[in-house]
């Protein structure tokens, strides 16, 4: 009877767990509750892997599709690798607070699981409060850090807005329609007013702030040059792949295309986006903020596959998402491990790393390649099948911008891989010191980064599969640009 | 008074709360913006649903308010680790990072 809910219910569970076990566990003693809260996560894993838990709750506000099972599968995975980074940095920088900041990377978690379920805007916007609060609070969790705390007041900032524009968006849906409730078989009469149109473009920029798309992405680098760097790492994909998840569910089920057509919205949104995430990258010299925009970018190309508005283009998003997913938090946990040793997140802080850890360096070098778009790696099939989608939907114009911006992207990338393997550096003195923890996920990620780019079918079908629940409720795809080109009569 | 009235009285709020969201120096004006903006959001969703004589605005409006105070909370706290940290609580004072 509780099978749809069954994955946050067991999730709320263990955060009541982690937070007694934060009471009663002395000091020293701590890390106790990151190892309980992996163990969690990959038990979790392991029951949305094995269990069928599809089904509707809550007077159909609540559905657990294939596409939601498959973004949470994403978010746990995320959450874990964050975790086993975040246990050596916690023991070292947060010692004794340990157990809330696992508390608050999950309480996040129940956030986004909600998200992406949730047909219903009240619902929408409970679960959205629930994960985006406890990341404010994250951001800021370097209490010695000014920087930090910086970061934090931007996120939390342009986070309040966004949540205040997203409240007035669902009041004015509300009037549009009648019903915050949506579902792929409810023709939503009243969206195409003048009013309905509002309440669309306000509740897009609400999301736009979460996904960080191009005309809100200010707080982005501020924020991740402050906030500790293994949650940076969760920060930088797991919010954004939520945001996404509720930008697919809402845009493809709660709007008729044949009325309502957003493509052409997307098809900028997307351009920008790409230009600006690229273009500012360029200059940085911090590593941080550089993959800060690098991740801007990225969201660009993943709304890419948005815009094309096809079936392809969603399952090439969400094979955008697993290889953005490994490639961008493996990149972050060995800024981390470079930052343990150096104290410094700058760019000369790479200088010879290939000859204090060959290990590190060789799995930066594939992150970075991946991010890059090179063969083969899991990121090469990821840009080649977004723009396999895009093309196929008649977006050449933004195919041609996007493989330009990608040898952009390959400068700055390269520029870090030149620190790394040629530039001998000042002082060679300090050696790195590599904790277990960290080099395991590290390792996870730089396998998975390998493997998959030599055997991407496995993620397709997993994409295919998540798509699919869309296909089999009903949801019309918009095709492509002459669909938006015919419905605005040209 | 019609609908049009409270929702003229709704964005008019939100408004000045957005205009205060951008001109305040000081970061707890800044809060009380966003608070306008908030505020303005419920009262048009408590506005539409009279209007519509159903219930649901209010609901809406109560989890709304809800919200807004956790929001408000952290948001305070935040506030004070950055008075703490750097001496200050004016946002042009607060942006030490470039680039």
């Amino acid at each position: 009877m509780f099978k749809p809910i069954l994955l946050e219910s067991i999730l709320l569970i263990g955060i009541l767990v982690v937070f007694f076990m934060d009471l009663f566990l002395p000091k020293s003693k701590k890390i106790i509750s990151g190892i309980f809260t992996l163990f969690l996560l990959l038990l979790l894993i392991l029951i949305s892997v094995t269990m069928d838990t599809k089904g509707l709750m809550f007077a159909n506000s609540f559905v657990n599709d294939s596409f939601s099972i498959t973004l949470k599968q994403i978010f746990l995975l995320a959450t874990a690798i964050a975790t086993l980074g975040s246990i050596s940095h916690a023991e070292r920088l947060l010692k004794g607070r340990e157990g809330e900041y696992y508390l608050l990377l999950l309480f996040s978690l129940v956030g986004m699981m909600v998200v992406v379920s949730s047909r219903e805007l009240l619902l929408l916007f409970v679960g959205f409060e629930l994960m985006s609060i406890p990341l404010y609070v994250l951001s800021g969790f370097s209490k010695e850090n000014p920087r930090s705390a910086e970061g934090a007041i931007k996120i939390f900032l342009f986070g309040t807005v966004s949540s205040a524009l997203l409240l007035l968006g669902i009041g004015i849906f509300f009037a549009a329609t009648g019903t915050t409730l949506w579902s792929p078989f409810s023709v939503l009469t009243g969206l195409t007013d003048p009013l309905g149109t509002l309440a669309l473009i306000i509740l897009l920029s609400g999301f736009g702030f979460k996904i960080a798309a191009f005309p809100f992405q200010f707080w982005v680098p501020d924020t991740y040059e402050g906030a500790p760097t293994p949650f940076v790492a969760f920060l930088s994909v797991a919010p954004k792949i939520a945001g996404f998840g509720i930008l697919f569910r809402f845009l493809f089920e709660a709007l008729d295309p044949l009325y309502i057509n957003w493509t052409l919205y997307a098809f900028w949104l997307a351009a920008l986006t790409m230009i600006v995430g690229n273009l500012l990258a360029l200059p940085q010299k911090n590593i941080k903020r550089l993959l800060a925009y690098s991740g801007i970018a990225h969201i660009g190309y993943i709304l890419l596959g948005l815009a094309s508005g096809s079936q392809l283009g969603l399952e090439m998003s969400v094979f955008y998402f697993v290889a953005y997913l490994f490639s961008n938090m493996g990149a972050f946990l060995v800024v981390e491990v470079v930052n343990r040793s150096n104290g410094s997140d700058e760019l000369d802080s790479f200088k010879n790393l290939s000859g204090r850890s060959p290990f590190l360096s060789l799995a930066m070098l594939v992150f970075l390649l991946s991010l890059g778009g090179i063969p083969f790696l899991v990121g090469f099939w990821a840009k080649l099948y977004i723009f396999l989608a895009a093309a196929n939907s008649g977006y050449f114009s933004l195919v041609f911008l996007g493989a330009l911006m990608t040898v952009v992207a390959l400068f700055y990338y390269l520029n870090v891989a030149r620190r790394i393997y040629i530039d001998k550096g000042t002082d060679e003195s300090k050696p790195i010191t590599l904790p277990l923890s960290l080099a395991v996920s590290i390792g996870i990620c730089a396998l998975l980064v390998i493997l998959l780019g030599f055997y991407p079918e496995g993620i397709v079908t997993f994409s295919q599969k998540a798509i699919s629940s869309f296909a089999d409720s009903g949801v019309l795809f918009q095709n492509s640009l002459h669909h938006a080109l015919s419905s605005m009569g040209m | 008074m019609s609908l049009y009235h409270i929702l003229f009285l709704s964005f008019l709020v939100f408004s000045i709360g957005l205009f205060g969201v951008l001109s305040r120096r000081h970061v707890v004006g800044i809060l009380i913006g966003i608070e306008l903006m908030f505020n303005a959001a419920n009262l048009a969703i408590v506005g539409i649903a009279w209007s519509m004589g159903v219930l649901t605005g209010q609901i809406i409006a109560l989890f709304g308010i809800a919200i807004t105070a956790a929001e408000v909370a952290v948001g305070l706290a935040l506030f004070l680790l950055v008075e703490r940290l750097t001496n200050t609580v004016y946002a042009d004072k607060i942006d030490t990072m470039r680039g």
